[in-house]
């Protein structure tokens, strides 16, 4: 039973009363005879007494709402304002009492009618908390790194598309943002403690139960036991070429010994859509276009909704099993569907996990089963869809009056119900885990582990376009058009390690570890597709059918195949050292090589080292009652990243095009990039200095931390010298990004009655980001574009990242105004002002950024008697965000295309095609209201139901913000970031209801 | 006993983690070491350059030579239509000659044409190594081949001659890093010595040479290099110009479809079944329906709605149209004016009364190509601009057509580089020069030799020229007129010293240094041993 006791409400009980059987271990003496058993509990019932008592503190003072629970019978109470309470138990029972920031104390009642009880405070709930932190675990207390827990008490409740979700604003410095909306099949962008690579990867290594690059697909959200992220180079040093981008360790539930339980949790949900892009009505568009009058008036952004959407969960878990030879199964199905019409993903699937010492508890065996099958419905929720939706003539008729779907003709348009009517588009995925961990212990202290993983991921997708569709008519013929396409990722991982654990003379506490580590890495695709086809009956069933094979007049038929590997081999160690525990010491290192690295650089060594001092362990804080915890700790460590496309350090040659070769039309081949022998790993050095507090009895905790990264021998294809180079660009080591920050974590519990209990998270991180350098004595350069506007127009690049300043910068035009003409006017580098066509590249300038500089979250849950409320709140400040919406569908130039109300008000004035400036740049600050959830939890008279819980929960409830778009929080992590494009998934509101139950 | 099974599990540890192996396995590409082992897969690397060249020679839709030299001078332009086109108005900056440094227009060609050169020494490289016998071909043909490539590489020097000047010469690959400029003069000698070394060495052209560096190329490029020397040099090769000429003009480089020779047709040099005009000298082959690969430059000359105009399968990007003063500098009884552009109403393929309709400023209205480029929607009058076009706007493209897509020749047009009437309008030019910039019976019959095609014999009978007529601007003019949307046109400016100087349409005179480009500031910035040009 792990119950973190800062969170434990004043009604402590109730829950303690939740989880009394879990840890009821004594199974041997349980009859396995239910009828026995229950007769054996009512003798004892009739020979039970009310005990009664009083709780105090230190100072004598009686403490209200300590949690009582007999042990035996599960039953519970809690003390009164007095810190008296009476419970029935009888002489060989055990009473347990626990209250937060209080050890917990047991006590057998024996002959005792009356039982005083005094508390000590605890010092060290939280800092016994277990932690992994790779390759091991250590006690919160004694972590000398940049480390972040979240258990699943903790986790956002309500529903999640993905897993990160549930930790979505619970970690400073982690971004996690989910810029598809509640898109089923879309993921978040995840990135910690600011951007540390241009071109390699950027998002943290995800390990599961200790299987680096696990897959996310694999985990329920009810299998999920805690969170461990590994932020500073000091903690995520022992992950090597791996670490750059931090370190997620995520651990599954396990069984446990004792009395077989059933736990089965599941919630329904529906979304709703936040915000309305605000385009004009038919009469309003006939008024501006009356040329365009197609006679209709249609809504096809409404049309494209899927408004009974439900979204369905359900996890089955049974739990049981001795000390030594346990289990945990689940099982669980759910049925995810967005907000768009044909946008959905159904999943089903298994977890078991089995554990088992043996050979006099020397050898122990722990294995992990985990499947997930994945039927997704691709073909709906695209961007493209509901840019269209938005821009699409109000007045044009969704069908033509022979049935057929009426399509507009401006540039670019398509019918996206159409589309999503007469297309399919679906992929079959099945997600496999295995592992097992084989550990025996040698001597007391010294243990051998070997640990076997394989992680398979297969899918495949198929998709048709009817012969009718829009596509089919425009590029094939009215033929139709089918593709398969396959993918298999398989990933072996083999770890061995020695771990050994000692104190020597009660003052000096080692742990150590010494491992090797090997993976490879393999991915296999298939694809083809054929159009041709007669019939719309077989969809992609026969796709041989399609006479594209040998009509030549028909686009050609595509086939494609492709493999790569890689692979990933380490030595690694790990020395913990800890005097007295008050003075401690972490030294590790990773020695790794890569495939993907060039000849001479395969190899790479990445240390780090920390230290810590307990200060409330030393004599001269005994005085400072009110300060429970007081640690000061600081680390620095070397990663590395080997994220980057396999073989990019080879000459290799690839196709070129056909060419007449003796009369016949022969592939070409030429060297395809390159070759740098040179290549290696991107560096980060990293330090980082934090503070751990706990003050009045641990109402009042939390944690600072400053850090300060940068990441060298950038990777990128920087120009090439052409000559003498063959390709103009080459990939390798050249330019440097800095980061620092500052996260702060502060808990408390400002109220706490016998009845109600108030408690809050604050979390608040800042970052400061700059691309140091983009050049050394050979390779430079000049500068990096991102964010090009799309067509019509192709306006060019929005985002400008240069040596020495901050990633993320708009670079453009300063707007001036609009002249009497309404055409645009913009400033010139020496404040006059000009037309468009006056303006040179030196008039452009940095006009914003896009990058926010602070992210803060605010969660309070109360809890009354049995009653629960959480309101939670995230924000993100201090960023620009780039309008294109705006841009394109507020100017009345989008005519004969459908605009927003602003090209009519806010624009009206405007009569230009659109141009980039810093007009449609708007700040983006925003505060979420992300997640209300209110929970009761059922108190039973029942011995069949161990628990019952209750909850209504919405998600991103209400955003206050002065963005005039549709929703402030879009992409931030990466380069490209802050721009608000015409196509979009709609974002929404969610409501779920939520049965917990155990049994 | 308990040290012998510590010891002996630290030996099992240690010994499991005993691979230390990193190779790579390479599965769906070639490691260069591996290759060369047949006929086919040295040709597969001959042959490599030719495909680049459609790249960065031809209209395919890339920041390349054609772009750069005809964007910026008087016969076409890509202006803004409406909310399309802008751009970031690169487009704008090479009608007005304001291109920068760090401009994707500038690098483009430049990285392109490099490239093209590196697979010309990386071919060239690889093969002295390779052991013809061997792989059962003969010391003759590698000879031949390694020529090829040469003359190949130095065409690829002609070009970058042509548009930046002063640039390394560089012969092998990765090695300087850092190459150092070479003068102009230094570069011409290098062609010159490549081409005239090598050229007697190539075969003569035949059908089956088509799309390859023959006798008759070599000589083409001969006769480019020395009719532009006085500009590229400050020496004049006018006699040597003359000769090149005279060899092709003399049917002795061979022929695709017999001798070299003008072709009367009018399309048949750019149609589909231009692999057999006995007008063409060396073009970039393609075959849409043999080989799935054309020219594709609907993106970059045709309408939104350009297949219901042709019948074809392909709509367009609605890009690069012709500038008005261009279109206006054929006479209405000029075949060429008549069949090479597209203006007027447009009608579905095969109607002569359904009309193709709009899609923007003319959307659900009938679409009539005009030679204005300006805003017509809003009742605009005068000569419009680059940022006042429609998407009517111009007289459009139609020199190549590429049939339907039933057809078994369906886009097979293959991209003519040098045709034997450039040979004609050479040696004319060379001789006119000579000849102090004045015309002879010999230089008016040359071209009038060439322009009959382009008239009906009673037009022709005005239309002809005299010594009188045949003055150095008409000569620019009409060579304009013969070679539009060929890929020629700036170079032609620029020896005619127009270049700079003149004006047309929506375009100013610039200053004298924008006859060249610069060298783009991403090689600026890493090589220290190159050098800008002047003027920027």
């Amino acid at each position: 039973m792990k119950i973190n006791l800062l969170k434990i409400s004043g009604l402590s009980a109730a829950i303690i009363l939740l989880n009394g059987p879990a840890f009821s271990m004594n199974s041997a003496r349980e009859g396995a005879d239910g009828f026995l058993k229950t007769n054996k509990l009512w003798q004892q019932v009739q020979s039970q007494n009310v005990i009664t008592g009083t709780v105090v503190d230190e100072t004598n003072q009686p403490v209200p709402g300590v949690g009582v629970v007999n042990s035996n019978s599960g039953k519970g109470t809690v003390t009164d304002a007095n810190g008296k309470f009476s419970i029935v138990a009888n002489a060989t029972d055990v009473l347990r009492f626990s209250y937060v920031g209080y050890q917990s104390q047991s006590i057998t009642v024996g002959t005792q009618q009356q039982i005083s009880i005094k508390l000590k405070v605890a010092t060290d709930t939280k800092l016994n908390e277990v932690v992994v932190v790779g390759y091991g675990t250590q006690k919160r207390g004694e972590i000398t790194s940049a480390v972040s827990t979240v258990k699943s008490e903790d986790f956002n409740q309500g529903g999640s598309r993905s897993p990160l979700d549930l930790i979505q604003g619970k970690v400073a410095g982690l971004s996690i943002t989910r810029t598809g909306g509640n898109n089923p099949n879309s993921s978040a962008a995840v990135q910690l403690r600011g951007i540390v690579s241009i071109t390699g990867s950027a998002t943290p290594l995800i390990v599961i139960d200790g299987i680096p690059g696990g897959n996310l697909d694999l985990l329920q959200q009810d299998d999920i036991e805690s969170f461990d992220v590994l932020k500073d180079g000091s903690a995520a040093a022992i992950y090597g070429t791996r670490a750059n981008a931090g370190v997620i360790l995520i651990t599954t539930k396990k069984g446990k010994g004792g009395d077989p339980t059933y736990d089965y949790n599941t919630y329904f949900s529906r979304d709703y859509v936040a915000k309305k892009p605000d385009f004009l009505t038919a009469e309003e568009f006939i008024a501006r276009s009356p040329s365009n009058n197609l006679g209709a008036n249609t809504d096809m952004y409404d049309l494209l909704l899927n408004k009974e959407n439900i979204t369905q969960y359900h996890n089955f878990a049974a739990t049981g099993g001795t000390p030594k030879s346990n289990y945990r199964a689940s099982l669980f199905y759910n049925d995810l569907q967005g907000i768009s019409k044909e946008n959905g993903r159904k999943n089903y699937g298994a977890r078991l996990n089995l554990n088992q010492k043996g050979l006099k508890d020397r050898l122990s065996m722990q294995t992990n089963l985990a499947a997930n099958f994945n039927n997704a419905n691709l073909l709906g929720g695209s961007d493209g869809d509901f840019e269209q939706s938005v821009q699409r003539n109000p007045t044009a008729p969704v069908y033509n009056p022979d049935g057929s779907f009426t399509q507009t003709t401006a540039f670019n348009n398509y019918n996206p119900l159409a589309r999503i009517t007469q297309e399919l588009n679906r992929r079959d995925q099945q997600t496999f885990s295995g592992d097992t961990k084989l550990t025996l212990e040698v001597i007391d202290g010294l243990k051998i582990s070997a640990f076997g993983a394989l992680i398979r991921d297969t899918y495949n997708d198929r998709s048709y376009r009817d012969r009718a569709s829009y596509s089919s008519t425009q590029t094939y013929q009215g033929t139709g058009y089918a593709s398969k396409a396959n993918r298999q990722d398989k990933t072996y991982t083999f770890e061995s390690t020695i771990d050994y654990n000692k104190v020597f003379n009660n003052d000096h506490s080692i742990s150590a570890v010494v491992g090797y580590s090997y993976q490879y890495f393999t991915r296999e695709d298939f694809n083809l597709n054929n159009s041709g086809f007669i019939t719309d009956a077989f969809e992609d069933w026969n796709i041989g059918a399609g006479n594209a094979i040998t009509n030549v007049t028909l686009p050609r038929p595509g086939i494609g195949s492709f493999k790569e590997d890689n692979t990933l081999i380490s030595l690694l160690g790990r020395v913990n050292y800890a005097y007295q525990g008050k003075y401690l010491l972490s030294v590790s290192a990773r020695r790794e090589g890569s495939s993907r690295f060039g000849a001479n650089n395969k190899w790479g060594t990445f240390p780090a080292a920390s230290v810590g001092w307990v200060i409330t362990k030393e004599s001269f804080m005994e005085q400072f009652k009110w300060v429970n915890n007081l640690k000061i700790r600081a680390g620095y460590g070397v990663t590395g990243n080997q994220g980057i496309p396999n073989y990019q350090s080879l000459i290799t040659l690839s196709t070129g095009g056909p060419y007449l070769q003796d009369g016949k039309w022969v592939q070409t081949y030429g060297p395809s990039r390159n070759p740098n022998p040179d290549l290696r790993w991107e560096k980060k050095k990293e330090f980082n200095v934090g503070l751990e507090f706990g003050f009045l009895n641990n109402r009042l905790g939390g944690s600072i931390d400053y850090y300060t990264r940068k990441t060298t021998d950038l990777l990128l294809s920087y120009n090439a010298q052409v000559p003498a180079f063959v390709n103009s660009t080459i990939y390798t080591n050249v330019g440097s990004i800095s980061n620092k920050g500052l996260e702060i974590a502060i808990n408390a519990i400002p109220v706490q009655t016998k009845d109600f209990q108030w408690s809050t998270d604050v979390l608040f991180s800042t970052n400061k980001n700059n691309l140091s350098s983009l050049s050394n004595d050979v390779f430079k350069a000049t500068f990096l574009e991102y964010g090009g506007l799309p067509s019509p127009g192709n306006l060019g690049n929005t985002i400008r990242a240069v040596e020495g300043q901050p990633l993320g910068n708009f670079y453009g035009r300063r707007f001036a105004g609009i002249d009497a003409s309404g055409k645009w006017q913009f400033y010139k580098k020496d404040g006059s002002i000009t037309n468009s066509a006056g303006i040179n590249n030196e008039d452009l300038t940095v006009i914003g950024n896009g990058i926010p500089k602070y992210y803060a979250s605010m969660s309070n849950t109360f809890k009354y008697k049995n009653l629960d409320l959480t309101i939670f709140f995230r924000g993100k400040f201090g960023y620009d965000i780039l309008n294109v919406q705006d841009m394109f569908f507020g100017n009345i130039a989008w005519l004969p295309n459908n605009v927003l109300r602003s090209a009519i008000e806010k624009n009206a004035a405007l009569k230009d095609s659109p141009q980039f400036s810093d007009y449609y740049l708007e700040s983006g600050n925003f505060v979420k209201l992300d997640n209300i959830t209110l929970g009761y939890n059922f108190k039973l008279k029942t011995s069949y139901i161990r628990n019952l819980r209750l909850y209504a929960s919405g998600r991103n409830i209400a955003t206050f913000t002065n963005y005039s778009g549709l929703d402030p929080e879009l992409q931030d992590t990466g380069l490209t970031v802050g721009i608000d494009n015409r196509g979009f998934y709609p974002r929404t509101k969610t409501f779920t209801l939520g049965l917990q139950v155990g049994f | 006993m308990k040290k012998f099974i510590l010891y002996t599990s630290l030996l099992g540890v240690i010994t499991l983690g005993s691979c230390t192996k990193l190779d790579e396995n390479v599965y769906n590409s070639i490691i260069a070491t591996n290759f060369y082992n047949n006929r086919t897969e040295v040709m597969a690397a001959v042959l490599r350059p030719f495909t680049h060249a459609s790249a960065w020679v031809s209209f395919m839709d890339n920041n390349n030579y054609w772009r750069l030299n005809e964007l910026t001078a008087d016969q076409v332009a890509w202006p803004q239509k409406g909310r399309h086109g802008y751009d970031g108005a690169q487009w704008i900056r090479l009608h007005n000659h304001e291109w920068t440094v760090t401009d994707n227009t500038i690098k483009g060609p430049w990285d392109l044409i490099w490239q093209g050169i590196g697979f010309c020494n990386n071919t060239i490289q690889d093969l002295e190594k390779v052991d013809f016998v061997k792989i059962g071909m003969t010391a003759d043909e590698k000879t031949s081949i390694i020529a090829e490539t040469k003359v190949l590489r130095a065409w690829h020097y002609l070009k970058l001659i042509d548009i930046y000047g002063n640039i390394p010469i560089v012969t092998t690959v990765g090695t300087p890093l850092n190459p150092p400029t070479k003068t102009r003069k230094e570069v011409f000698d290098f062609i010159e010595k490549e081409i005239k070394d090598n050229v007697e060495l190539l075969k003569p052209l035949s059908a089956n040479l088509v799309g390859r560096v023959s006798k008759a190329a070599g000589y083409a490029m001969l006769s480019e290099l020395y009719l532009n020397a006085e500009v590229w040099t400050g020496t004049p090769r006018w006699d040597d110009c003359i000769a090149a000429s005279d060899k092709i003009i003399g049917g002795q480089v061979g022929g695709l479809n017999g001798n070299a020779d003008l072709d009367p047709d009018i399309y048949a040099p750019f149609g589909v079944a231009n692999d057999k005009s006995k007008e063409n000298l060396f073009q970039i082959a393609y075959d849409f329906k043999a080989a799935d690969w054309r020219l594709g430059f609907e993106g970059l000359f045709w309408h939104y709605n350009q297949k219901q105009i042709n019948g074809t399968d392909r709509n367009g990007n609605n890009a690069v149209v012709v500038v008005p003063s261009a279109f206006d500098a054929y006479k209405d009884t000029d075949l060429r004016k008549q069949k090479w552009f597209l203006i007027g109403p447009q009608y579905k393929y095969g109607s002569t009364t359904d009309p193709v309709l709009g899609t923007e400023e003319y959307n659900n209205k009938p679409l009539v190509f005009v030679k204005e480029i300006r805003r017509n929607s809003e009742g605009e009058t005068g000569e419009g601009g680059m940022t006042r076009g429609e998407e009517n706007s111009g007289a459009r493209f139609n020199k190549y057509q590429v049939g339907l897509p039933t057809d078994a020749s369906y886009w097979a047009n293959d991209f003519v580089l040098y045709r034997i009437t450039e040979a004609y309008y050479n040696k004319a030019e060379a001789l006119m020069r000579k000849n102090g910039n004045v015309a002879t019976q010999e230089v008016v019959d040359l071209i009038n030799k060439c322009i009959v095609r382009r008239f009906s014999a009673a037009d022709y009978a005005v239309n002809r020229y005299t010594i009188a007529t045949l003055t150095p601007d008409e000569f620019l003019a009409e060579r304009g007129r013969e070679f539009v949307f060929e890929g020629k046109r700036r170079e032609d400016m620029v020896r005619f010293g127009k270049f700079t100087t003149n004006t047309w349409w929506d375009h100013k005179p610039t200053t004298a240094t924008k006859a060249l480009f610069p060298i783009p500031s991403s090689q600026i910035a890493i090589n220290p041993g190159i050098k800008q040009n002047p003027g920027y």
